[in-house]
Formats: C-alpha cells, structure tokens, sequence
C-alpha cells in the first residue's frame, strides 16, 4: 500500500511538474536505479580488458545491426591494432613527450572551453578540422572534484584527463590527414547493391575505437579510456552514470556490483 | 475609446511573445492572456462607442439582448474548454499509440534499417532519415515520442560528422513534416474552426489536394538546405557519452515496422476513427512484438503503463489544450477592437493574404501572432471579421507558419527545447539554420495553396 502511495505520489509530481513547469528540455521517465559509489564503478570499469568493451562500443555503431558478435570482436581488434600502430608511430617520431606536446608539434590549435553540459549527452571533446580540438574544461572540472573519492584515485591512477581526451582527439587529426591509407577510413562493407550500383560504407565506430586504443597508449593507461565515458558523466549525473556502468557491464558479461550511496545532491539530468 | 483597448490588447501580445521567449510556462501563460482578453473587451463595452457595439454583435450582451454577462463568461472560461474535450481524448489516445511505437522496438527499428541502407554517406542517410521521421510523425505525437526518436537520431547524425545544429534542424524539419497529417495535430488545428465537422469530405480534399504535397515540399525543402548547410559547414568529430536509453537493439518482425503510419492510412483513405485506428494498430503493434505473452494481468499492467507514461509525455500540450479554447474564445471578443486598430491594414483577398503571410512567417515564431498555437487565434479572429474566406484556405493557410515555424522551427516548441539542451546547440545557431528554412518551405507551400485552396466553392464556407 505505501509503495503505491509513493508511486502515485511520485506519478503525481510528474505530471504536476509537466503542466506547470518551464517549458524546458525534458527527459522521459525512467525506471530509478541503485546509484552505485564512484570508486566502486570505476575500478569495476578499470577492470575490463579491450575486449569486453566490444558490444558497448559497437552500440553506439548506425551499423551494428550488420555485424554478429564474432565479425564485432574481430573489427574491435583490427581497429585497436590500428590506434596502437599509429601511437607506436607518433611516439616513435616526437617521444612520449604527451599529446599537448604532439599537438602543438603538429601545429593543432587546442582550446579549453567550459561548455556546460546538461541533458542527456555530455560533450567532452571535439575535433573540427583541419586542425582545432576543443577540451570541454566543464566535465573534467567536475571529475577532478570526484578523484578524492574513496577508490577512485587507486583505480584511475596518476591520470591527466585533459590529455586523454585531447589524444583521442589527436588520432581523428590523424586519421583527418591519412584518409587515404588509414585502416578506419579505408575498410568498407557493402550495404547493398543494385545492378552495378553499390553503396559501400565506412564503420564509424571503428574510428573511436582506434582513437581510444590510441590514446591508451598514447597516455600509458591500464586500461581503456572507455572508462571516462561513465566516470566524466558521473560529475553531472551519479544515475545516468550508474545507468552507463550498468550498461557497460551487462555487454561485458560481468556482474555489476550492488552496493548502493545515497545521490548526495547528484540529481539526474 | 475602441483603439485606446485595442492597442493594449496589442501590448498584451508582446508581454506574451515576450513571456514564451522567456521559457515559461503556456499554460498559465494563456491562462494569463484568457483572463486579460476575456475583460479588457467585455469591459471595454462601457467605454466604447455606441457604433462600435453596433457593428460588433459579439459586444452586445446585457439589457435588450438574449445574452447575458455570465453567459459571456460561460463561453470563455467553461464551454470552450468543454467543447475541446473530443480533442484531448485523441491526444491521450494519441500518446498511448506512440509509446506503443517505442517500447515495442518497433519505431526504432524502422529508424535502424534506414541508417543501415545509407552507411555513412551523411546526404544519404540525412535522406532517408528525413522521409523516414516524416513517416513515423503522421502518426505518432507528443515530446515524448519525438525525444525517443532523436535519441536514436541524433546520435547518428552526429557520429556521421553532421555538425550539431545542423543534425537538430533536419530532424525537427521532418518532425514537422509529418504534422501535415497527422491526425493527433489536426485534430488540434481544426478546433479553431468550429463547425468544420459539418464539412462533407474535408479531410480527404484537404489530403489529396494540400496535405501529401505540404509532407513532400516540406521533406524536400529540409533535406535540399541541409545539403547546402552541409556543403558550407565545418564537420565535427565528437567525443560523447550519450545517456538515456538509446542503446536498447532489439529489432522489431519486419511486418510490424507498417504499423506506424496504419491509424492515419486507416483514416484518410477509409474513414476510420481515429482512436480505433490507434487502438488496432497499438495492440496489434504489441501482441505481433511478443509484449502481450506475460498473462492477462502483467499485459494489462503493461497497457497500463504505457497509457500513464503517454500522459506524462504529452502533460504540457494537455494543459495548454485546455487553456488554449479559453484564449481562441476570448480572442473573438477582442478580435473587433485588433479589428479597430489593424483592420484597414489587413488583406481581404486570398492572394494577398497568402502574400503578406508568406512575408510575415517569421513571426510565427516564438508563439507570435503567425501560429495558432500562440497569439495566432486573435489574427484568425481579425480575418474572419474583416474578410469572406474558406475553411480549407483559412485552414491552410495558418497551419503553414503553425507547423513549419512554430512546430519546426521554433525554440519555444517543447521538443525542439529539449534538442537544444540534448545536442548542446546554442539557440542562435539553430536559428540561422530554421529561419531561412521556414521561409524558403513558407514560400513554397503558400504558393502550393494559391492552387489548390483558393476560389474554392461555397460548399467549404460555413
């Protein structure tokens, strides 16, 4: 009976908040979930070899429908080959001096804008080419701020977050001016044909993967900068990044863990 | 006396347009407005011409008429919302039907198979996506359907490199293409002409003649600017985390992905109501998914559910539906002082109306007096006092700027708010890109109906 009155209540508040509130951006209910500890999440995630962020990775692919999970697992390690080859290159040619230093090296404009996030989908970098990569200093500002959380620098390490995101955005510079040669670029399936017409397409998410696999060596990380995606977002939102974790599990095949922190002022975005 | 309230009327309009700029809420917005144009005219009669009240019978109540005050207020704050009660249902009905589409998988398995023949070629899959949304849209309604939508969308167009705003503008262009048909919204459109239901044979004219062209144009026209807009822009490659449920991949049995567009084809070409076409298509969309196997009570539950979900969904459109009949009424008792005011300057012809609209679409835009979801009623109420027209041309007419500014263009559109915030676009680039394309697809469609809705018979006057 009471959960029902807080159900109802719940409803209520809903639908009052629909009517009368601003006319804002709204997200659709969802089911509520256990907020899981930061620290907890990110060594679980930490945990994960390249692999097993395969289907996670994939999801986010237009073409995912295309593949089953063995032509998946099989393009994860072609395209996480090619980010190592091209960071093996990189370091070979400037020294592990970082990715600022490669940046400027190769003559990119890099800025740190804030860009405050809100909504659904949390911007944490971006290339435009030629040659201008923009760090979104709001995510990471947060992030900072969750490092002195029990785990999480245990996890994470002695971590720069502005150079992971500005190595990944440095492989997509690279891919920008290898177009012709670079495995992500070049490897096309057909989608289908007509007579002698054919529409052979690229497979976004192979670029990201080769750029996260670039930036894990690029950044000498443990493991894969896949990570941040969740640990960035949970300085905005400790549910949609437990809803992320719990995501990235269940395409691991792991078992996410259950302990559960109070939102401490985290409400969902 | 009668130019002095007419002008104050007209400062009203701004303190609202004003108002909906600012993000607040509409429906106590027109409540606001309801009251205020509801007084301001009947009050106004002690100060006005004699003449003036001759000339305007909506003005003549008290001693010496059948009408009384109360009845006045009756009309405006009780009968209007009452009479506009059939129209909420098939909203209601409306969103139960679209979240049908989305738990089922079924929606977001017709917008997978389209990106699956276009690939990465951004103009290809920009096309299809476009005729695809447009599809689904005849039918489905509601913020929460089209944030279900664009979260699968947006991320897509994005991950092609489609710079932000402009991944935004082509999926809300096409979100408003489909409104041409969609019964849910016309439903809504035509409540504004009361008596239109007496129209033999309106909606299959209005269909063939306007509304399959009106979806084609306004397809076209986004899909054409945003090749242009693509050409000139700078692409992007973003790194994102994107929350909120765009992952589920479950596909849908292909012969359920017609189900989207069956209530509206249902309709049109047969008559059927539109609530039963939402009801056959809903159930068979969930037992044809397998969401009706859990026993009677969990399928009721779940029915349930959806209905509950539908109506959080579309709460902001039922509360402002429920205001805005009481704002439409209103607007007739203060149509004969914007009559007073701007009535020599107001067109009386088709073609000069479909020219000075055509000019003026622009100010559709952020609830202006161009949409009949914002200050619209009160110029309708100007025209039909001031000028002879059809019910099909007076329809089309608004519904142009109604549907290509308000619904596609506009910021203040609830679905178009939540983009802004989703994609993190600024305002004011979504803006250089949906201006030029309300007026460009304006242009078009009024021409489209300068051939096929005016000097139209006195069997579509009422």
């Amino acid at each position: 009976m009471i959960e029902d009155r807080k159900a109802g209540e719940g409803y209520a508040n809903q639908l009052s908040a629909r009517l009368f509130g601003k006319q804002s951006a709204y997200l659709p209910h969802r089911e509520p979930v256990n907020i899981r500890p930061v620290g907890e999440m990110v060594r679980a995630l930490c945990g994960l070899d390249d692999g097993e962020w395969t289907e996670y990775a994939f999801s986010r692919e237009p073409l995912n429908g295309r593949f089953n999970k063995a032509e998946r697992h099989k393009l994860m390690q072609q395209a996480i080959d090619c980010g190592r080859q091209i960071a093996e290159e990189c370091i070979s040619q400037y020294g592990a001096s970082g990715p600022l230093t490669i940046a400027k090296a190769l003559g990119l404009n890099v800025d740190y804008p804030r860009q405050p996030q809100d909504g659904g989908r949390v911007l944490f970098a971006e290339f435009c080419p030629p040659g201008d990569i923009n760090i979104f200093m709001d995510a990471i500002d947060k992030a900072h701020e969750l490092l002195s959380e029990p785990g999480v620098r245990e996890a994470l390490g002695a971590i720069h977050i502005p150079d992971v995101l500005l190595a990944h955005e440095l492989f997509h510079y690279m891919e920008d001016i290898r177009a012709k040669e670079i495995w992500t670029k070049t490897y096309k399936i057909e989608l289908w044909g007509i007579g002698p017409l054919r529409n052979r397409s690229k497979i976004v998410v192979l670029s990201e993967i080769a750029a996260m696999a670039f930036c894990k060596r690029l950044n000498d990380l443990p493991y894969s900068p896949y990570v941040m995606d969740a640990f960035l977002v949970y300085g905005y939102s400790a549910d949609n990044a437990t809803r992320l974790y719990l995501e990235m599990m269940t395409f691991a095949d792991k078992t996410p863990g259950t302990s559960t922190t109070p939102k401490e002022g985290r409400e969902p975005m | 006396m009668e130019y002095v309230i007419g002008i104050f009327l007209i400062l009203t309009f701004f303190g609202l347009a004003w108002y909906c700029v600012k993000g607040h809420n509409l429906m106590i917005g027109f409540l606001i407005m309801s009251v205020l144009w509801g007084i301001l005219p009947l009050v106004g009669t002690l100060f006005v011409s004699q003449a003036f009240i001759d000339a305007n019978p909506i003005l003549q109540f008290g001693a010496g008429t059948d009408v009384t005050l109360m009845n006045n207020i009756v009309r405006i704050f009780q009968a209007s919302s009452e009479g506009w009660g059939p129209i909420l249902v098939n909203v209601l009905w409306g969103a139960w039907f679209g979240r049908v589409m989305m738990e089922t998988g079924i929606a977001s398995t017709i917008i997978r198979k389209t990106v699956e023949l276009g690939g990465d070629k951004p103009m290809i899959t920009i096309a299809l996506l476009n005729i695809v949304v447009a599809g689904i849209f005849t039918t489905m309604m509601g913020a929460g359907p089209v944030i279900s939508i664009g979260v699968i969308v947006l991320p897509i167009l994005m991950s092609l490199g489609i710079p932000k705003a402009l991944a935004l503008f082509t999926f809300v262009g096409s979100v408003s293409a489909g409104m041409f048909i969609n019964p849910v919204l016309q439903g809504q459109i035509r409540g504004f002409f009361p008596g239109i239901g007496e129209l033999e044979g309106f909606t299959q004219f209005l269909t063939s003649n306007f509304s399959l062209y009106a979806i084609a144009i306004t397809v076209i026209t986004v899909t054409v600017m945003s090749g242009i807009y693509l050409k000139f822009s700078r692409k992007s490659h973003a790194w994102a985390a994107q929350t909120g449920g765009a992952q589920v991949q479950q596909n849908a049995p292909f012969y359920t992905l017609i189900l989207p567009v069956v209530p509206v084809i249902l309709h049109i070409w047969l008559g059927f109501p539109v609530i039963a076409g939402f009801i056959t298509a809903g159930f068979a969309g969930l037992f044809l998914c397998g969401k009706m196997g859990g026993g009677f009570k969990n399928s009721c539950q779940l029915v349930n559910k959806m209905y509950f979900d539908g109506v959080v969904d579309t709460a902001p459109l039922i509360g402002f539906l429920l205001v805005l009949p009481m704002f439409n009424t209103a607007a007739n008792f203060a149509s004969p002082y914007f009559s007073a005011v701007i009535g020599p300057i107001m067109p009386t012809s088709e073609t000069t109306v479909l020219i000075l609209f055509a000019i003026v679409m622009g100010m559709g835009l952020f609830r202006g007096p161009m949409t009949l979801f914002g200050c619209g009623a009160a110029t309708l109420g100007v025209l039909l006092n001031v000028g002879d027209f059809s019910v099909p041309f007076l329809l089309v007419a608004f519904s142009i700027p109604t549907i290509i500014a308000n619904i596609g263009s506009c910021i203040t559109q609830s679905w178009n708010a939540w983009g802004l915030a989703y994609t993190k676009v600024e305002s004011k680039d979504f803006l250089k890109y949906s201006i030029p394309f309300l007026y460009v697809a304006g242009i078009l469609l009024f021409i489209l109906a300068a051939f096929t809705v005016t000097g139209l018979g006195p069997e579509w006057f009422l």
